[in-house]
């Protein structure tokens, strides 16, 4: 029988967060992700789609003699857009409702954890799967690339992985604030697909319909495109590329003038924000204690 | 000690809980009992602060809303719906919640034994039958020792032997200071195992008192379908009827009104007025 | 080659007739250049001698390694003025800063058969500004200029009103243009031309023979304006990448060929406003790698009377665009049943002569779009933009009307001539390092949450 040692809390008179148990759930999070055949699928996928686009964009070089890694990673950037969102987003909202239906949730939040270091360490967990997913696939992308005297440069290569990891931690955050607020796996699932159609193509669209119909001011088109997660990774993706955005045209040459060099630091400002902010929601909402 | 104070929780409109208050007392075993939907589950998830819940709970005098953290230490939980990480094995499903729990290392083998699991502490959880999950549950809250145990129908989904077994394990766990909360809507199992049980109907305690006296105070009964032999039914009807049993024919036999825990009354009546009882079966309401 | 080793041979021949100055440091050079007979060769030592000079006889000025000719940041360092002058093989260093005053490394007028050879132009704001001298020679230089900003610097190299001259062999840095005035039947070949304002610029200057240059990271590549019967060929021209970075761009121009050139990761690869501009006049664009460009080729509206075959059009976001929208269907994209290579050809070639059996048709809903919306640029490559265009193709009610049809596209690239590269060697090491490390983090996360991890004893 053990003491009734109410510890180092009381005297606090509040709930620290503690590293330890965010770790440990960290630590089950990544082992739960690597055993999940959805992630694999998608991390194959996306090491295939990234190694075959490496493997065919990049021309034969007795043709074409400057490096042709700026197309190569303009692929590769859509293919981050399209297959990492929709991956992290799916995972993020998947993982706490599943863990609801399943009745892990209420079986680790029974032990003595707060929902702050669950939420946190399942956010960390499911950063690092992501992280290992997108390195084992550009890592891939890059060796293929030397195998096919494309001369990317190494500093591209470890920037672009940076942005995609970071966009997809945006995409994670907002797949967790779907997960707080949906109590099953289907139905957080599909608001997910609808959250990433949104993000990658609708938005986009809206701002050529805005265009087409009434002349959007180039300043009002680039902060309306700029302000969504997926744009913003492109913005600051395309800076880490070509070092500038005027080859789009004049709203990128507004950009360019405007903000300089610091274009690709609104891209990644933006794609911070778009983490601390949708993680924040899924705190304050899953702190409140939504009932289990 | 456990102090629950006018204790409400609605689901929607629907109040659950409406207004329970419960003490319990050091070493106290106490069981929640009362039909389905009456609110024992519920209870159990307010104090490990699953639910939101208006009222107080305190668990060794630490408030249990505003520090769920530090009353989930003091509590080892069997819950009624066992969930784990189906992939995860058993010894890794005592590690993480033995790194959660900061149990020291040297419990895991001795409970792993004390539920004698020891043969299966490779099989994945997904794998196990229920009562091996159930058994799997009660390893890991006694995982560190803890001074309260909540023990939710701890014994729905075993067979006969298991859950022997498992009545067994828990009587042994009584006293020596440990609270042991057990929900359960089985009069006989709690009698066995608690000193007091606190009766709930739609969300209010509706009686407290020892095991024993709970059929009485509360007018349980229980209805008995008898098949008696040679025809004798209608005999059997009035005999009963005659004693001032509430009975009536049922179709192939009898069936007559019998107080919970004095079952056996009525088929001594029968027998010694010399009516054949071939079977019977125990229909609750 | 043998031609510079020819010239040296004849510059040797006539050394020893005529009489030579042999000129002592210290003195200025201006002194010793007074000192010297027309005709003469002054053969420098390895010295700084200090100018600004002048030269107005025919003479040799010679230096050896370590040759300088400092002119103290006043004026021109050298200024010729007259013919038959050769400066060779001396850093010419420091001249004024006076954008106004045109202070220049060499400054000649009237300087016929003027020749600069294997000279280095340092800190100075002009390298050469030649005028009213007939077929000067500029040949193996390295030229630089001030550390300016770019529109305050001057000129690599200016000729003004200088026809026959022979531009070859020089690397050009760093300055403003390299630029052509009034100068009728030059050839600038095989020089490297990099980080200036227009890599080469052609003013009013007809019969001129460009080939063989390596022109990168400029404003603007080349631009040709205003002139009659060029050559382009065999030249790259890289990442021009300026507010209007055409790789060639030809305006107003008559009677040019454009072949073998590799124009590659320019804003625009080619840009024809108004070329060409007469209209008994047809251009041929032949055989040239447009590749990774923002356009490959741009066309002012109405520009006709162009066609192309042979050409390769590789990844660039846009092979072809119209500024402003319209139609450019007065241009041809197949030559005796020969088209170009396009990258996203979906065609096949069933009988395998090479040629696609389907034509090329450019009709990108989302291109469309952009070139009547310019801005709509910002959203190019993006999933919607290509949604946009699989809209397109799904939906052929939705086509706009193709921008071109190549009726033979070539299923591969054809055959390029050899042109300078502006490729250095890919580092690969760096680039396996970083792939190693990316893996190497992959392989540590899936190591952390290997079961043992939960086992461990914390």
């Amino acid at each position: 029988m053990s003491e009734v040692d109410t510890g180092v809390e009381e005297q606090v008179g509040g709930e620290g967060v503690e590293f330890r148990l965010i770790r440990v759930i960290v630590v089950k999070v990544l082992q739960e992700s690597l055993r999940d055949r959805w992630f694999w699928l998608y991390t194959i996928g996306f090491a295939a789609l990234a190694a075959s686009l490496t493997l065919v964009a990049i021309p034969d070089s007795s043709v074409v003699l400057s490096g042709g890694f700026g197309r190569t990673g303009a692929a590769l950037v859509a293919l981050v857009q399209l297959v990492v969102v929709l991956m992290a987003i799916s995972l993020g909202a998947r993982v706490l409702p599943s863990e609801r239906e399943s009745g892990s949730l209420a079986f680790v939040l029974s032990q003595p954890i707060g929902r702050t270091e669950v939420l946190l360490g399942t956010f960390v967990g499911l950063g690092g799967a992501l992280l290992a997913a997108l390195a084992a696939g550009f890592g891939v992308a890059g060796v293929l690339s030397t195998l096919r005297d494309a001369s990317v440069s190494a500093s591209v290569l470890i920037r672009l992985t940076g942005l995609s990891w970071l966009l997809s931690l945006c995409a994670v955050a907002i797949g967790l604030v779907i997960g707080v607020s949906q109590r099953k796996v289907g139905a957080a699932t599909s608001t997910a697909l609808f959250v990433w159609f949104v993000l990658v193509f609708l938005g986009d669209l809206g701002i050529m319909g805005s265009v087409l119909a009434s002349r959007l001011p180039v300043e009002s088109l680039f902060l309306a495109a700029v302000l969504n997660p997926v744009e913003a990774f492109r913005v600051a993706a395309i800076v880490a590329l070509d070092g500038s955005l005027d080859a789009l045209g004049p709203a990128g040459t507004y950009a360019v003038d405007t903000y300089g060099d610091r274009v690709g630091l609104i891209g990644v400002g933006v794609l911070v924000a778009w983490v601390v902010a949708p993680l924040t929601l899924a705190w304050l909402v899953f702190r409140r204690g939504a009932d289990l | 000690m456990i102090t629950i104070e006018n204790l409400v929780k609605h689901y929607g409109r629907t109040a659950v809980l409406d207004g329970v208050d419960i003490e319990i007392a050091d070493g106290e075993s106490v069981g929640l009992w009362g039909p389905n939907g009456a609110g024992k589950t519920t209870i159990m998830r307010c104090i490990l602060g699953l639910v939101r819940y208006e009222g107080s709970i305190r668990v060794h005098g630490i408030d249990a809303k505003r520090r769920p953290k530090a009353t989930r230490r003091l509590i080892g939980t069997v819950p009624q719906e066992l969930g784990f990480y189906d992939d995860l094995t058993i010894r890794e499903t005592l590690q993480l919640t033995r790194r959660l729990r900061r149990a020291p290392a040297e419990r895991l083998p001795l409970v792993i034994e004390q539920v004698g699991l020891e043969q299966h502490a490779a099989k994945r959880v997904r794998e196990l039958s229920g009562g091996m999950k159930q058994r799997l549950a009660l390893a890991l809250a006694l995982l560190d020792d803890p001074p309260v145990l909540l023990l939710d129908e701890p014994t729905s989904s075993l067979d006969l032997a298991s859950r022997e077994l498992m009545v067994r394990q828990l009587e042994d766990l009584r006293g020596e200071g440990r609270v042991l909360l057990l929900c359960s809507h089985n009069l006989e199992e709690l009698a066995m195992l608690v000193d007091r049980v606190v009766a709930l109907d739609n969300g209010r305690v509706v009686e407290e008192c020892p095991p024993s006296q709970l059929a009485d105070r509360l007018g349980l009964s229980s209805w008995l379908h008898l098949s008696v032999a040679g025809g004798d039914e209608a005999r059997a009807h009035e005999l009963l009827a005659a004693k001032g049993f509430n009975a009536r024919l049922n179709g192939h036999g009898v069936l007559v009104e019998v107080s919970a825990q004095r079952k056996a009354v009525a088929l001594g009546h029968l027998s010694e007025s010399g009516v054949e009882v071939l079977d019977f079966e125990v229909w609750r309401r | 080659m043998i031609r510079l080793w020819f010239a040296g041979l004849i510059v040797g021949l006539v050394a020893l007739v005529v009489p030579t100055a042999e000129a002592a440091e210290g003195v200025p050079l201006q002194d010793i250049v007074d000192a010297t007979p027309s005709g003469g060769v002054v053969t420098l030592d390895a010295a700084v001698y200090t100018g600004p000079v002048t030269i107005d006889k025919p003479v040799t000025l010679r230096g050896v390694e370590g040759t300088v000719i400092d002119g103290e940041g006043i004026g021109n360092v050298i200024e010729v003025n007259a013919s038959g002058v050769t400066i060779e093989g001396v850093v010419i260093r420091n001249s004024g800063d006076r954008l106004d005053k045109e202070h220049a490394g060499v400054s000649a007028d009237d300087a016929d058969g003027l020749r600069v050879v294997d000279n280095v132009f340092e800190d100075v704001l002009f390298g050469m500004f030649i005028r009213s001298s007939r077929d000067v020679a500029v040949v193996g230089n390295v030229i630089g200029s001030k550390d300016l900003f770019v529109a305050r610097r001057g000129d690599g190299i200016r000729l003004w009103q200088s026809s026959g001259a022979l531009i070859e062999g020089n690397e050009i840095g760093d300055g403003r243009d390299t630029v052509f005035w009034f100068t009728d039947d030059i050839t600038v070949r095989d020089n490297s031309i990099s980080n200036g304002r227009y890599g080469l610029h052609f003013m009013y200057s007809d019969n001129a023979v460009v080939e063989g240059n390596l022109i990168t990271d400029n404003s603007v590549g080349a631009f040709l304006m205003y002139s009659t019967n060029l050559t382009v060929r065999r030249n790259t021209v890289v990442d021009s990448r300026g507010p209007s970075g055409y790789g060639l761009g030809l305006k107003d121009m008559d009677g040019v060929e454009v072949s073998g050139n590799r124009f590659e990761g320019n804003r625009i690869g080619l840009y024809l406003d108004n070329s060409p501009s007469r209209v008994d006049m047809n251009h041929t664009v032949l055989n040239n790698v447009f590749a990774f460009n923002d356009t490959g080729v741009m066309f002012r509206p109405s520009v006709k009377r162009n066609s192309f075959s042979e050409n390769a059009f590789i990844d660039n976001t846009e092979h072809v665009s119209i500024d402003g929208g319209g139609q450019i269907d007065e241009n041809v994209w197949t030559i005796a049943g020969i088209g170009n290579h396009w990258s996203d050809y979906a065609g096949y070639d069933a009988d395998d002569d090479g040629v696609g059996d389907l034509p090329y048709r450019l009709d990108d809903l989302f291109s469309d779009l952009t070139d009547r919306h310019p801005e709509l640029r910002f959203l190019l490559g993006t999933p919607a933009a290509r949604a946009i265009d699989m809209a397109g193709e799904a939906f052929p009610n939705l086509r706009p009307e193709p921008k071109l049809i190549d009726t033979a596209p070539l299923v591969s690239t054809p055959d390029f001539p050899e042109a300078p590269s502006a490729r250095g060697e890919p580092s690969r090491l760096t680039v396996l390092a970083a792939s190693a490390i990316l893996l190497l983090v992959a392989g540590a996360i899936v190591a952390a949450a290997r079961p043992r991890g939960i086992g461990r004893v914390a």
